[in-house]
């Protein structure tokens, strides 16, 4: 008996071990996850075209105009720049030129560690999809490389769609030879890959090593470079302006950043690598410029490739066990209270019916208690609150009417970049709101409350809570530039029609073209109806701001310059700006009321 | 074919599975029952080689999970609580992908694919995007990848969350056939009324533990004076498990915090 037993136990490991012999060779994975991933490219790209045709035109030719915005940018900048040190091969060109590409591929090659690390932490340690993939027998490096590509080509998109348009702005201005053009995609590739793989094992470490402090980590190294670059802005550009742009300057700017042109920075090989490629003169007999690049090209793919190896090993080493860690800490049990901020709102609100007020305090506390609403909201306001802080370098030229100029019309500038700021948040957030609500409308659709209450809340949700930090944003603007008064109250006027309007049309077309299929409010937002939200917005934006910055702008050239301008009589410049005004409300009262009321209408006879 | 060998699993101070002591042999269909937060699907968990025991091992067939991943993952299947679809791929993609990830050649798929159509019903749907799917079209795909290459050992996380009754008799079905044909098959369930149909065994886990292992007649010798229903006799034993000793001869404690799963 023992012996048959012991004969049929063989015979099925033997079995077994015939199906893990079978199992496919690291390549064939290789492949199979490609093929995978085409598949789903070519559906996605299907979907794109038969669904969502305006979104991807739109999101295309935008593309394409800011490329050939940032072309021209850096034509002319290249331009002025040879004129002024030469062709390549001339004694300043090398080392101004070299200045400008080490200074910018030095900051997009700390972007990429950390934006590559972060989307890879999302696709590693937090994805259905991982989850589902370490149930399959799957080496575990294979799952590192296949979500490594996702993060490579998520985090350095933005990369080629900045640093393509200078790098051939700058070719063609220099007139360099072909050989340029055929080591530049190389050039690009290969140190892409490599601050992003660094990235990638950088994540991989901290989560094996230290799993409870990684956000802590991540956000104290983010500080910290954030600390040194503005440290670093400062110094450049406190300066008295006689100085500025001057030799001493320029010298004592170019030693500053040394550290960005360290022999062993891949941002200095690919900048060695563009300029010996885009010089025609060889320096001495010896001297071969296409070899000479083409050792920089040797170098960046050989470290690409070099940590390609090493993340497939640390990732086949420690990916599984670093998972593990990260999923088998306790459970944190997060009890929440009443918070002030709550109790606030509804005192502020005591002038709306009891039921409004409990829709809208519900919204504050779900926008409270999801980090990626406010993170959002804090990054993009706090960078215009840092670029707002530091343009008080018009104050040192009060007396020139041209900069005066220049200070009114930035202002207005300022004014329609935080609506536009603002039109992304409205999209992205309000905009889904009903769709959102659609998937729970059965605890609000069976409560004794008016469906039109639902709606209005979600606006006075939106438009108070925008208002508040819009509004601290333009009067920081306003104070750094030291606007007018008159200027000032416009300003304030307008920021509020702003965000009146932009939530009014955000409420409305969200409950117009709600999605109750979809649970992601980002893949809402992103829809036809989302597009549409924003391409309006942007519309409204212009419009308002034009309405009222021209006439400002009149009135305050006939008034600052005494230049009597033959074109508007100044006495007519009040009416004008009077007009402009009117004209803003007036536009503001149709974008808020006309999709409002469409969308209420919608609404009411909504069956979910 | 199945063996867990003390198996714990602790996240942080609390401890959702304590000692686990549970095997589960060819042709036999065991049913996991426990309330939520009992343990089960941090058990299931480390069967699928997504948690690692804090202390002991589990094992399938010869291999131990956690050193021996890959081989041990060829020989399950896995159909999850919370089932994991690409919403770009028709359902003929996504099988054809799992099967070739398993080996199979390009002809082996191709008769696997059209078993498991055939098998789960799946011919009116196979070539839409599964994006598309109802709850049930879903579950029935998930069901025909984890079961493509045949595993010896199906492991389902509570199976019949959501479908249709006709879905329900035809994945019970299919499951008690499975164990038939001499695989094995653990499934966790808060159904009981499935578990007494199809299940030979039921291991009811309360608050981490194991308190009981057998059949339902063993159950109504454990718990005795509840006469009735596989419920009435589950609810005896979980309420009383403080005054009962475990199948690990140790007294039962309600832990004072239940522990919450990842």
């Amino acid at each position: 008996m023992a012996i048959s037993a012991n004969i049929e136990s063989d015979a099925e490991e033997s079995e077994y071990l015939e199906q893990i012999e079978r199992l496919p060779t690291h390549e064939r994975e290789g492949q199979l996850f490609w093929k995978l991933r085409l598949r789903e490219t070519r559906s996605q790209l299907r979907h794109l075209f038969a669904h969502s045709r305006m979104r991807t035109y739109l999101v295309i030719g935008l593309s394409v105009f800011f490329w050939v915005g940032l072309f021209i940018l850096f034509y002319l900048g290249f331009d002025f720049v040879v004129g002024q040190v030469g062709m390549p091969g001339a004694t300043y060109h090398a080392q101004t030129v070299q200045f400008v590409f080490t200074l910018f591929f030095m900051s997009l090659q700390i972007m990429l560690v950390f934006s590559a690390g972060i989307i890879l932490y999302g696709g590693l340690y937090a994805s259905q999809e991982t989850d589902h993939l370490l149930t399959l027998p799957v080496r575990d490096s294979r799952v590192v490389l296949y979500r490594f590509q996702e993060s490579l080509f998520f985090s350095s998109w933005g990369f080629f769609l900045l640093a393509s348009p200078m790098m051939i702005a700058y070719g063609i201005v220099v007139a360099a030879p072909w050989y340029y053009y055929a080591y530049l995609p190389w050039l690009m590739i290969s140190f892409a890959y490599i601050p992003c793989a660094v990235g990638a094992i950088f994540c991989l470490l901290l989560i094996s090593r230290v799993p409870h402090l990684r956000r802590i980590v991540v956000g104290f190294v983010a500080l910290l470079v954030v600390a040194v670059a503005y440290s670093s802005i400062w110094h450049t550009l406190d300066i008295k302006d006689a100085d500025l742009l001057g030799a001493a300057w320029f010298k004592q700017t170019f030693r500053r950043f040394e550290f960005t042109r360290g022999e062993w920075l891949p941002s200095t090989w690919l900048s060695n690598g563009l300029l010996e490629a885009a010089r025609k003169q060889p320096v001495d007999q010896g001297d071969l410029p296409w070899f000479e690049s083409g050792k920089y090209l040797i170098v960046l793919l050989s470290n690409a490739m070099f940590l390609h190896i090493i993340l497939l090993w640390v990732g086949g080493l420690i990916y599984r066990t670093s998972y593990y860690g990260l999923h088998s800490r306790q459970a944190r049990e997060t009890h929440v209270h009443m918070a002030w901020i709550d109790r606030l709102a509804e005192k502020l609100m005591w002038f709306l019916p009891r039921d409004t007020q409990l829709l809208i305090v519900k919204d504050i506390r779900l926008f409270r208690r999801d980090p990626v609403q406010w993170s959002q909201f804090i990054i993009f306001f706090g960078l215009l609150m840092l670029y707002f802080a530091n343009i008080d370098r018009f104050r040192q030229h009060r007396q020139d009417i041209s900069v005066l100029a220049w200070v009114n019309i930035v202002s207005f500038l300022n004014l329609a970049v935080v609506g536009l700021i603002l039109s992304t948040f409205t999209t992205r957030f309000i905009y889904p709101l009903i769709s959102l609500e659609g998937r729970r409308f059965w605890i609000l659709g069976r409560l004794p409350i008016e469906r039109d209450s639902i709606l209005w809340g979600k606006f006075l949700f939106a438009s108070c809570g925008s208002w508040l930090p819009c509004a601290g944003l333009v009067i920081a603007s306003d104070v750094m530039l030291k606007v007018s008064l008159m200027v000032f109250v416009i300003h304030q006027f307008i920021c509020l029609m702003l965000c009146i309007g932009l939530s009014g049309m955000a409420v409305g077309l969200g409950a117009m073209m709600p999605d109750f299929r979809e649970q992601s409010p980002s893949k809402i937002a992103a829809g036809f109806g989302g597009t549409l939200n924003l391409v309006l917005s942007a519309i409204y934006i212009l419009l308002t701001v034009l309405l009222t910055a021209l006439p400002c702008h009149f009135y305050f050239m006939a008034n600052e310059s005494r230049l009597h301008t033959q074109i508007v009589p100044p006495a007519n410049l009040h009416i004008w700006l009077s007009l402009g005004l009117v004209g803003v409300v007036l536009l503001a009262v149709v974008v808020t009321i006309v999709p409002l009321a469409s969308g209420l209408r919608a609404f009411r006879k909504l069956e979910v | 074919m199945i063996l867990f060998e003390d198996a714990t699993r602790t996240f942080g101070n609390r401890t959702a599975v304590e000692k686990l002591n549970l095997s589960v042999g060819k042709g036999e269909l065991v049913a996991l029952l426990g309330h939520n937060g009992a343990g089960k699907t941090t058990s299931i968990k480390m069967l699928v080689g997504l948690l690692q025991p804090s202390f002991g091992r589990v094992k399938v067939g010869p291999y131990v999970v956690n050193e021996n991943l890959r081989e041990a993952s060829r020989l399950v299947g896995y159909v999850p609580d919370q089932p994991f679809l690409y919403d770009k791929l028709s359902a003929r993609e996504f099988l054809e992908f799992v099967a070739e990830l398993y080996g199979l050649t390009a002809s082996e798929v191709r008769v696997a694919v059209q078993r498991e159509v055939e098998r789960f019903q799946l011919g009116s749907f196979l070539d839409r995007l599964t994006e598309s799917y109802s709850h049930g079209m879903r579950q029935r795909t998930v069901f025909a990848a984890a079961l493509i290459h045949q595993p010896e050992v199906l492991v389902v996380d509570e199976p019949m969350v959501g479908l249709d009754p006709q879905c329900i008799r035809l994945v019970k079905d299919f499951l008690r056939f499975y164990a038939d044909s001499g695989k094995t098959v653990l499934m966790s369930t808060h159904t009981l009324e499935i578990a007494e149909e199809i299940a030979d065994r039921v291991a009811v886990m309360n608050a981490s533990k194991l308190v009981f292992d057998g059949t339902v007649a063993q159950l109504r010798e454990k718990v005795p004076g509840v006469l009735g229903t596989l419920e009435s006799l589950y609810l005896a034993l979980t309420t009383e498990t403080g005054n009962l000793s475990n199948t690990n001869g140790e007294a039962i404690e309600h832990s004072p915090n239940p522990v919450i799963e990842p």
